[in-house]
């Protein structure tokens, strides 16, 4: 059936460059990557780790177009207010602890009704200070203040969640997750022998919300625990597609956590997946195109009984209510199909054939790694490089919904990155002034190492000859990073009886458009450069004004998303610039 | 041509042209093991490239209770590679069959599945697009993924080419992508299986096996593959209908193995050659009622006392299901298409209850018992007495019809000869 879809739909993940990256105050903290686990940071000292919370009630959003009370942890500052929902996200902060120390926490409660933290899978004793004794542990009432301490005594992932009124308060958003990292380091997922990569660490915290409850509770109606029906499925307090939303985005004020699971193909070390499931529901989890690998449950490694490894592989793995699973993530490709070297067997798909769903895709129109095509006009990509975007959901697809939307719900996307960022060739060229005229070849020649020139005539006369020209980059996304050169060209003489008659070599230097100063900023050269093929690079150009912007060479207005790489040559004889191959590599944002 | 009586190839015929029983073919590359289970590094020889063909399209099928209302579905037949559409359209389009035909691939064997999308006979106002969607593979790209907001869909009246070349054996399942929510649980779903580079070998007496285990603890003698489903009518006659369907509210009334429900599921595979009596036949009303025959595949288990047996088993419900056949141990040796061995740890279990999670696959080894007269024993004309043992789900919920009193539901029989059957010679062959 064709649904409509809600603007928010189409101000998913591609696009996220263009809107505001800033983090709210009080939401996240300062330098929170905007993908991945992201964990509150507390105050240390010595041996102590503390957090101060607090149990406030507040909204949520959901794609379709809801809006839903919940009851949520939050860090306990000093409210803002510019920010319209001060002190309240859901799920709780992420506690990040380290095994060993001591943790303590203090609840400040803003709900009607007295309030706690459990801490379940904490073996050792939680001694718990101030409010009053509840059925699991101490809780207090409202504007009153009760404090917890426990030791973190093994690394895992865990949970914490509301130990008063469960069934209400459970289902109202009190959860929120708490990892111990091992004392051995923070690469190391239980120890030694689980290292993961520590910038692809991820979270997925699954919940589901019977809007029909919240709605109860915020009219103070009366309800009936036993008739819950679920009709929206979060990860990380945040419906698909909200999930791909950055950490922290401005769209999503109250919800700082996303989803989004992005790792390069080749990851040496494999990424982390720490997956919780704080609701009343089994979900299970189904991730597209690779296997993950269990390792651990409910903070335990999975281990044989004699202390050997005992993980399992799965492409669909159910994690209960109140577990915690860990899986490590590896892209596995034994084919390594490109367009070059290794195409697929069967002929590339005709459009006319295919549609693409809603005229909107993640597709980059063209089925390799790194590589972007042509799409039919009408279609809006999200695609920035030639990345891959593969599902991750629950199997159970009556929750891939909100409410009765489908492709919804508790899903996220993984995505794969090509191997050492995106990469892309010119998509013009440009004969600068004095710089000589066309002798033959467009930008295409410039996308492959091979034996096609763009060359470019030098000016004939005076005692310096000169080639200048440039390959211009397009669509080069704003807060592009990490921008790579790459230049492989020759320099023949001006005859026609061979391909490359014979010359001596010239000065050539490359260099990149700075479009703040106006000026061409030299990358490497002047180096001689004769009838045999050079190559300059691959060259990291470096990021204008600070290490970590390269925004000055990335141009705005009407030439946005341009990057434009010179190569300037001159000799004393007439001769001929021929350009092999150019390439811009870069990490997307 | 009758377009009812034979959907395109019999069940049979289409899974020998799948590749199954082809000769196993030499091992000059050896087996490694690896901390990542066992992977096959440069076999001798890349074998042929196998082509199939499925057409999308909608049709009914009969649900126990609802014998005078057939079940309106979407599904997957099988069809010849070379048809065009012209002729797929004017032979198939109205005549889905429920569950997808059941694949088996070699390991290593390029596969190219050519889905054509025939649209639907009772709703020419809706131009739904179709994918497949190999549930578990591990994918070298998304273009053949099946999703279509991460790639493309195959509209009305196209065709598209996926290719496969599958690296990992073990049991899949595979199903459309697009809106998945609905056209899953409307009936677009299949097992597929990739059979180990090991078969064909001898080791330990067998030479078929579920995983290139090295040392033949994953061999079996007959093989049988169970998907699991669910059915909630709302959805189905709400598609029908042209009614909006809350897929949050599921609530499902049948649940089925191979599409069927007991007592369907103890029916042979569907074949022209059988008795009326022993097909299940859908007046599909696309045709004036004329008779469909859509719910092709068993899922009798006819075994030998003595055999090692091993049930693939797939899960593309919505719920979560718990298995058990009483009287017989199972020995869970795979899941999600995985040996369950990490390294030199056994990780492989011993079970009476099978829990099965929306979305995966279980393979499963058990024991055909000795055959015994003191035991309840019926009698199978022509093929002489038999032991009954039963694979059932053990929520009872889900052995009911909608909830119809007496038996159904999710269950099947495994019956024990006392005279052999003969070898088996495809998956979930059936004995009449």
């Amino acid at each position: 059936m064709n649904r409509t879809r809600r603007l928010g739909w189409l101000l998913a993940l591609g696009t996220v460059a263009a809107l505001l990256a800033q983090v709210p105050a009080g939401a996240l903290p300062p330098g929170s990557p905007k993908v991945g686990l992201v964990c509150t940071p507390g105050t240390v000292s010595g041996s102590t780790h503390s957090f101060n919370l607090v149990a406030n009630a507040g909204h949520i959003q959901t794609p379709d177009g809801n809006h839903i009370l919940m009851w949520s942890y939050a860090v306990a500052a000093a409210a803002d207010p510019t920010d319209l929902w001060p002190n309240f996200q859901s799920p709780g902060p992420v506690l990040c602890v380290k095994e060993g120390e001591t943790v303590q926490i203090q609840l400040h409660n803003n709900l009607p009704e007295p309030t706690s933290i459990v801490f379940p899978g904490q073996d050792a004793p939680v001694t718990a200070i101030g409010g009053s004794p509840g059925l699991f542990t101490n809780e207090a009432a409202g504007s009153n203040d009760v404090t917890y301490t426990f030791t973190a005594a093994k690394p895992g992932t865990y949970l914490y969640e509301s130990g008063s009124n469960v069934s209400k308060q459970v289902e109202m958003g009190l959860y929120g997750a708490l990892i111990i990292r091992p004392s051995a380091g923070n690469n190391l997922a239980y120890g030694a022998t689980t290292p993961f990569d520590p910038s692809r660490e991820f979270m997925l915290l699954l919940a589901e919300i019977d809007p029909d409850l919240h709605h109860a509770v915020e009219t103070g109606g009366t309800y009936d625990f036993t008739k819950l029906h679920n009709h929206y499925f979060t990860i990380n307090g945040r419906s698909f597609p909200d999930t791909l939303q950055d950490n922290g985005s401005d769209l999503l004020p109250s919800q700082p956590y996303g989803a989004l699971v992005r790792i390069p193909a080749h990851i040496v070390q494999p990424a982390l997946i720490r997956m919780l499931n704080a609701g009343t529901d089994n979900h299970p989890f189904h991730p597209h195109g690779n296997h993950t690998r269990e390792i651990a449950q409910d903070g335990r490694l999975l281990l044989s009984p004699g202390g050997a490894r005992a993980s399992s592989e799965r492409f669909g793995e159910t994690i209960g209510s109140g577990q915690t699973k860990d899986y490590l993530l590896r892209w596995d490709d034994q084919d390594n199909f490109n367009p070059i070297s290794k195409p697929f067997p069967v002929a590339q798909p005709n459009y006319r054939n295919l549609t693409f769903k809603d005229g909107l895709t993640w597709y980059s129109g063209s089925p390799y790694l790194g590589y972007k095509g042509t799409l039919p006009t009408g279609t809006t990509s999200l695609n920035i490089c030639g990345e891959w975007y593969f599902p991750f959901h629950s199997h159970a697809l009556n929750e891939f919904t909100n409410f009765d939307e489908p492709f919804g719900g508790m899903a996220t996307l993984l995505r794969v990155d090509p191997q050492g960022g995106c990469f892309t060739f010119p998509s013009s060229t440009t004969i600068l002034a004095n710089g000589g005229t066309l002798r033959s070849g467009t930008y295409t020649y410039l996308g492959l190492d091979d034996s096609l020139y763009y060359r470019v005539n030098s000016t004939t006369t005076g005692t310096t000859r000169t080639a200048s020209w440039y390959g211009q980059f397009s669509t080069i996304p704003n807060g592009a990073k990490n921008l790579v050169v790459t230049y492989k060209g020759r320099n023949c003489g001006t005859g026609t009886a061979t391909a490359c008659p014979a010359t001596t070599s010239k000065p050539t230097t490359v260099s990149i458009w700075n479009w703040a100063t106006s000026a061409w900023v030299t990358l490497a050269g002047p180096t001689p450069v004769g009838t045999t093929d050079v190559t300059f690079g691959p060259i990291a150009v470096t990021g204008s004004p600070t290490a970590t912007s390269w925004a000055n060479y990335i141009g705005t207005g009407t030439n946005r998303g341009r990057v434009r790489v010179r190569v300037f040559t001159t000799g004393t004889t007439s001769f001929v610039s021929g350009g092999n191959l150019m390439q811009l590599v870069y990490d997307a944002p | 041509m009758n377009p009812q009586s034979d959907q395109g190839t019999t069940r049979r015929d289409f899974l020998k042209a799948a590749g199954l029983g082809a000769a196993g073919m030499s091992l000059a590359g050896g087996l490694v093991s690896t901390g990542f289970g066992s992977r096959l590094f440069a076999p001798a020889a890349r074998a042929a490239t196998t082509t199939l063909a499925l057409a999308a399209t909608d049709g009914y099928i009969t649900v126990p209770g609802r014998e005078n209302d057939p079940l309106y579905i979407f599904g997957f037949i099988p069809v010849s590679p070379s048809a065009t559409v012209a002729s797929l359209i004017s032979t198939y389009k109205g005549h889905a069959q429920h569950t997808a035909p059941t694949f088996s691939f070699k390991q290593w064997d390029d596969v190219k599945i050519t889905l054509t999308n025939l649209g639907l006979v009772q709703r020419p106002d809706l131009t739904d697009s179709h994918t497949i969607h190999w549930h578990g593979f591990d994918m070298p790209s998304p273009l053949n993924d099946g999703v279509p907001e991460v790639s493309v869909a195959v509209p009305i009246a196209k065709q598209l080419t996926y290719f496969y070349r599958p690296h990992r054996e073990g049991t899949y399942m595979y199903h459309c992508h697009f809106e998945d929510v609905e056209h899953v649980q409307i009936g677009m779903t299949g097992i597929v299986f990739v059979r180990p580079l090991q078969d064909g070998t001898s080791i330990g007496g067998f030479t078929k096996f579920a995983y290139n285990d090295g040392d033949g603890s994953t061999g079996y003698h007959r093989h049988f593959a169970i998907l699991l489903n669910e059915i909630w009518s709302n959805f189905h006659d709400g598609d029908r209908d042209i009614q909006e369907t809350i897929g949050s509210d599921y609530d499902p009334q049948w649940f089925t193995m191979n599409g069927r429900s007991y007592p369907q599921t103890l029916l042979p595979n569907d074949s022209s050659t059988l008795p009326a009596g022993m097909r299940i036949g859908t007046p599909n009303p696309n045709y004036g009622d004329a008779v469909d025959y859509s719910q092709p595949n068993s899922s009798l288990v006819q075994v030998n006392p003595g055999d090692r047996v091993l049930l693939r088993l797939a899960n593309l419900g919505y719920q979560q299901h718990s298995m058990q056949m009483p009287g017989i141990p199972l020995h869970v040796i795979g899941q999600d298409a995985s040996l369950l061995r990490d390294g030199a740890v056994d990780t492989s279990f011993w079970t009476n209850t099978l829990y099965i999670g929306p979305g995966e696959a279980r393979d499963v080894l058990f024991e055909a018992p000795a055959y015994s007269d003191a035991l309840p024993h019926f009698t199978h004309p022509g093929r002489g007495e038999y032991n009954v043992y039963s694979f059932k789900n053990r929520d009872w919920r889900r052995l009911s019809n909608n909830g119809a009193p007496g038996a159904g539901g999710m269950m099947t029989e495994v019956r024990v000869y006392q005279t052999p059957l003969p070898p088996q010679n495809v998956v979930s062959e059936t004995y009449v």
